[in-house]
């Protein structure tokens, strides 16, 4: 019974919302490699929304583009998600290990990728006029990862429907205060930089004078 | 020696040369301007642009023949192309000829009906009508407006109103006028919010006519709320929310909508309105619009913005804004995209004394020359059309039109001057669009960066190939769908005769 592969894993979890994370708890599938593959593709679906949309579609002016926020909304984010839920429910008597936390909601994530690349490929045969289907697919996408980011949540844990609401919100204000950190922490970093660096080029001074 | 002989030569010529030059270079009408020329892109960055016009040269009264100006406050052009300066300071106005060479006729002193002479004090602004060749005259502080005739008759005096709507305790200071092609009168006065005052051709007071409206900030709703809410006595001291008042307006002769224009600093609403007969603004669905500069510079504690005094329409429908703050013109078509900004702060010519030019006007079918009127300097700066600017404003118009595809080559050569001119991208996507090359329109469509019009144009371009191919996509898409049932057959085959060979064998996967 339930004896898949890996891909298999992937679409059984996709399309058993309410039992797939349970099994796949169970049966100890799913594998970081997977992880970092999803990750990756959530960063060039990102861009690809951005970029590659028909013309009609495209929400922003190819001259403001900057790819770190991309990196930021893919990575950063995912990594935030992942420290901040299991540093809470670690707490709230959760089960999941944070390489579990990462597993599940990465497979979480690929409706919501996939949802992105059709609506790259749609943008290209539509008008504005019929920009309905492209929003469909778009919160389609968005409501089934939400779903099965809850569900993976609540299988990983192994949470009541409660704990797991509240689990989420405080990984979300967890979220907050680890990316403020961060930015705390990069400013330190900057200025100890350059800290060090005005106190090479006095010595570089001093040295030549 | 015969070196040193050479080398006195040599320098000899070096000399003339660079005297010749000199020569040359105070002949030539068109210097380089004071200033850089900008323009800004569909991002509202502003960004490097070709001149559309260069100053060519600046009169003053002295030029003119007659008395330095003192403090000049109107210029205005009749139909017959001469142009009426307001020499506000020195109580005339000055008729002079459309090359600005000479003085025709100097008013200062009229005949009023009853045969008694009349001066001027401090006139503000003058208005010619075209059609009865009458002169209207806002005599600010004899507090009337005068009606003139050629000869230097009064026909009519319009004083203060003595209607209960006009409220009695306010003085009548006429600061601009004008007359509209039904013969009313407006008056602009500095003291009212509620719009100018506007009096009948026999000098009946009417009402008022085109007040700027307030905007709907936040501020304005919570004092809106507030108001509501309190007693008589509260609200007698509670801030009111008036909008600020427009201080000057032309007249488009051709459509007979005024414009106005609002110098006020404090308000960022109405600061250009068109507003037609009934008194409705046609701009008010542009209330994000910024006129002028796209953004003020803070510079040691003084926010420098833009500060529209006057305006004016072109013959060509062209709103020519003049910005007292940077001394700039701001030329738009009449749809109100952004043709040319020329002009700047400074003493070279083509630069202004900066919070003191006071007046624009233009001259031509093609808006060929403007001129700028700087009080301090009391003297006209005359800017010339660049080749570039013709060109520019022969695509506009046939554009503005409808005549997008005859459009197409002045746009064309406009982009081979100036690849920044956004309008350029546009006006050649719409005339590929017009003359069924889709491809293109599309092409130009994403530079001008327009998701609309590049929606349009795909919207057919799609349909064209849909047109054209159908056959081909059916046939595709059928064989696809034989070859994924084929392969699916193939499949399930091929599964029955590996469970017929060996019916314990599950499938072997990995774990």
């Amino acid at each position: 019974m339930m004896d898949f592969t890996q891909p298999q894993w992937v679409k059984h979890v996709l399309f058993h919302p309410f039992e797939g994370f349970e099994d796949l708890r169970w049966k100890k599938g799913g594998t970081l490699k997977y992880t970092a593959i999803i990750i990756v593709a959530l960063f060039f679906a990102l861009i690809a929304y951005d970029r590659w949309c028909g013309f009609q579609f495209r929400p922003l002016p190819d001259a403001l583009f900057s790819v770190m926020p991309y990196i930021m909304q893919s990575v950063v984010y995912f990594g935030a998600w992942v420290l901040g839920n299991w540093a809470i429910c670690t707490l709230l008597d959760g089960e999941g290990s944070m390489k579990n936390i990462a597993i599940y909601s990465s497979y979480a994530l690929i409706p919501f990728i996939v949802s992105r690349f059709v609506d790259v490929i749609l943008s290209h045969f539509l008008v504005q006029e019929e920009g309905i289907f492209f929003t469909v697919v778009y919160y389609v996408g968005l409501l089934w990862t939400v779903a099965l980011l809850f569900s993976a949540i609540k299988a990983v844990h192994q949470y009541t429907f409660t704990k797991t609401v509240i689990a989420i919100i405080l990984t979300l204000a967890a979220m907050l205060v680890i990316l403020f950190l961060a930015v705390l922490l990069l400013s330190l970093f900057q200025k100890v930089y350059v800290f060090a660096y005005s106190i090479y080029t006095e010595i570089l001074y001093r040295v030549r004078v | 020696m015969k070196k040193q002989w050479l080398r006195q030569i040599a320098s000899a010529g070096m000399t003339l040369a660079m005297s010749l030059s000199m020569v040359a270079s105070t002949m030539t009408a068109y210097a380089d301007e004071p200033y850089d020329v900008y323009n800004y892109n569909y991002l509202g960055e502003a960004v490097p642009s070709q001149a559309g016009y260069l100053a060519e040269r600046a009169v003053s009264g002295l030029d003119l023949g007659t008395t330095a100006l003192n403090a000049p406050s109107d210029l205005f052009k009749d139909a017959s192309d001469n142009f009426y300066i307001v020499d506000t300071g020195n109580n005339r106005i000055l008729k002079v000829d459309s090359e600005f060479s000479q003085v025709l006729d100097e008013f200062s002193e009229f005949t009023m009906p009853d045969g008694s002479k009349t001066t001027l004090n401090k006139p503000k602004g003058v208005f010619v009508s075209p059609d009865t060749g009458l002169m209207y005259i806002a005599d600010n502080e004899n507090s009337r407006a005068l009606v003139v005739d050629s000869m230097k008759n009064v026909q009519l005096e319009i004083t203060k109103p003595t209607s209960t709507v006009y409220d009695q305790e306010l003085t009548f200071l006429p600061q601009k006028i004008l007359c509209d092609n039904a013969g009313n009168v407006y008056i602009v006065l500095n003291n009212t919010t509620k719009g100018a005052a506007m009096f009948d051709r026999n000098g009946e007071f009417l009402g008022y006519y085109g007040a700027n409206s307030v905007a709907q900030t936040a501020e304005v709703i919570a004092n809106h709320f507030w108001n509501a809410i309190a007693s008589e006595e509260e609200r007698r001291y509670r801030a009111r929310s008036t909008p600020s008042a427009f201080d000057n307006f032309d007249l488009d002769t051709r459509k007979g909508f005024i414009y106005t224009s609002t110098s006020s600093g404090s308000s960022d609403n109405d600061i250009i309105k068109k507003v037609n007969p009934e008194g409705h603004n046609l701009f008010s669905h542009m209330s994000n619009f910024v006129w002028g500069d796209e953004f003020s510079t803070w510079y040691s504690g003084t926010n420098y913005k833009t500060k529209i005094v006057d305006i004016d329409i072109g013959d060509d429908g062209t709103i020519n804004c003049l910005d007292a703050t940077t001394g700039r013109v701001f030329q738009y078509d009449e749809e109100a995209s952004l043709l040319f900004i020329m002009g700047a702060t400074g003493d070279q010519v083509g630069s202004f004394t900066a919070g003191s030019v006071t007046a624009v006007e233009t001259k031509g079918a093609n808006c060929e020359n403007i001129y700028v009127l700087d009080s301090i300097k009391g003297a006209v700066t005359i800017f010339s059309q660049t080749v570039f600017g013709e060109i520019v404003h022969e695509a506009t118009a046939l554009y503005n039109g409808g005549y997008y595809e005859e459009a197409l080559k002045p746009w064309l050569e406009v982009l081979k001057r100036d690849g920044n001119y956004r309008s350029a991208y546009l006006g050649i996507s719409s005339a590929y669009y017009n003359m069924g090359r889709y491809e293109e329109s599309m092409e130009y469509a994403k530079k001008a960066d327009s998701s609309r019009r590049y929606n349009k144009a795909f919207e057919s371009y799609r349909s064209e190939f849909l047109k054209e191919n159908l056959t081909a996509i059916l046939i595709v898409i059928v064989a696809l769908i034989v070859v994924w049932k084929g392969f699916k057959y193939y499949r399930k085959k091929r599964r029955k005769a590996l469970e017929t060979a060996s019916p314990t064998s599950a499938p072997t996967d990995e774990s």
